[in-house]
């Protein structure tokens, strides 16, 4: 949940909620209908619109290997699943706080920064043409922690790098 | 064409397995703290850690590190197979059928997330044998065993120990530089025993750890 709403519960010894933490609390609850159709729509339709975000990807890096789309592609699902459960929760900070110390490294290693950059174009595009400025409203901001994370993705770690490529096992 | 219905043939995607609010929690109406999987975990208090090195010094005196370093290899034999469960668990697949940087992504995420310090692998000397592992934040090096010395012995035989069963050979591990000394981060050599015979010497005239890499590897 919003973490500011989760601090509302922390303390029932201190004090009685005001009206102004009630209030936010009735509008997180207002909206949940809505949260939870989105978040509905973008685990039917999941397969669907990703397809159309692959098959753009596909057009854009034509001369790209099929396994490193693929690495990017199952980055931006997931992204995507991580972004809808923090929509779903209103928690600002999920998507940071799971993978931030995590996805970046990953990009790295793999060195798909460049074509996970073009296909979160890709996904906002491609949602933006599928649901309401009301709804994406509410996605984006999910969205774009997860893009903060992809652009602030270091130059790749001379380690990691290698570590892809070298087993450790055949180190000593 | 790639088929995105292909890449969710099992529904899931994994991600960061340790993230630390998914991973830490409990039955506390029990007094159990435990991980997602169920196994139990402890808070490890500093005083307590402390009391155990000044316990064994007054005890054994010269021999702290010697058990501390071995309850390290017990402890790193148990955590390696422990944690190639969980993972394997996770990913539905063997942990040598892998990426290593997935594998090496997870001990560092299981390493912060269990407080024990920011854990990087520095590969820099893998073409020479080594390879050298920089802890941050270590709560194992805190206190001092002996003045002046590095006191990561609990953790030099945890990564020991780890690192030899991940790689199927017989390694060694040294402290090559200590927090408690004032070095930016605990650094730890690991490479076949016969090639690390002359750490220990230099360690205890105190050279840095460049120097000591530096004579290493020559």
């Amino acid at each position: 949940m919003n973490p500011k709403l989760e601090t509302l519960f922390d303390e029932p010894e201190k004090a009685y909620l005001q009206t102004d933490e009630l209030n936010a609390l009735s509008q997180f609850v207002s909206s949940l209908p809505e949260r939870i159709n989105l978040y509905q729509r973008l685990r039917n339709e999941e397969v669907t619109l990703m397809q159309g975000v692959a098959d753009a990807l596909q057009q854009k890096f034509s001369q790209e290997s099929e396994d490193k789309l693929k690495r990017s592609l199952q980055n931006g699902i997931l992204m995507v699943r991580y972004a809808a459960m923090a929509m779903l929760t209103d928690d600002v900070d999920m998507v940071t706080k799971r993978l931030e110390t995590w996805l970046p490294e990953i990009i790295a290693a793999y060195e798909t920064r460049a074509i996970d950059i073009a296909l979160y174009q890709l996904i906002k595009e491609q949602f933006g043409g599928r649901f309401s400025p009301a709804q994406m409203a509410l996605l984006s901001p999910h969205l774009d922690a997860a893009e903060r994370l992809i652009t602030a993705t270091a130059t790749p770690d001379a380690a990691e790098e290698e570590i892809t490529s070298e087993t450790l096992v055949g180190l000593f | 064409m790639i088929s995105v219905a292909d890449l969710l043939v099992d529904n899931r995607l994994p991600s960061n397995y340790f993230a630390s609010d998914v991973y830490v929690r409990g039955t506390l109406e029990l007094g159990l703290l435990e991980n997602r999987r169920g196994d139990r975990l402890l808070a490890l208090p500093d005083a307590l850690m402390k009391s155990i090195i000044s316990g064994l010094n007054q005890e054994t005196g010269q021999a702290t590190k010697y058990v501390l370093r071995n309850c390290g290899l017990w402890w790193g034999k148990n955590f390696y197979a422990r944690f190639c469960e969980e993972l394997s668990d996770y990913y539905q697949k063997g942990v040598a059928d892998l990426s290593m940087i997935e594998f090496v992504k997870a001990l560092q995420e299981c390493w912060r997330t269990h407080g024990w310090g920011v854990l990087t692998l520095n590969t820099d000397y893998q073409m020479q044998g080594f390879l050298v592992i920089e802890v941050k934040n270590s709560p194992f090096t805190l206190h001092p065993i002996q003045p002046n010395q590095p006191s990561g012995a609990l953790e030099t035989g945890v990564l020991q120990a780890f690192f030899s069963q991940l790689t199927g050979r017989d390694l060694t591990c040294m402290q090559i530089s200590c927090e408690s000394l004032g070095a930016d981060c605990n650094r730890f050599v690991l490479g076949l025993e016969n090639r690390l015979e002359s750490v220990e010497a230099l360690v205890q005239e105190g050279q840095p750890h460049t120097a000591i890499m530096q004579m290493l590897t020559q």
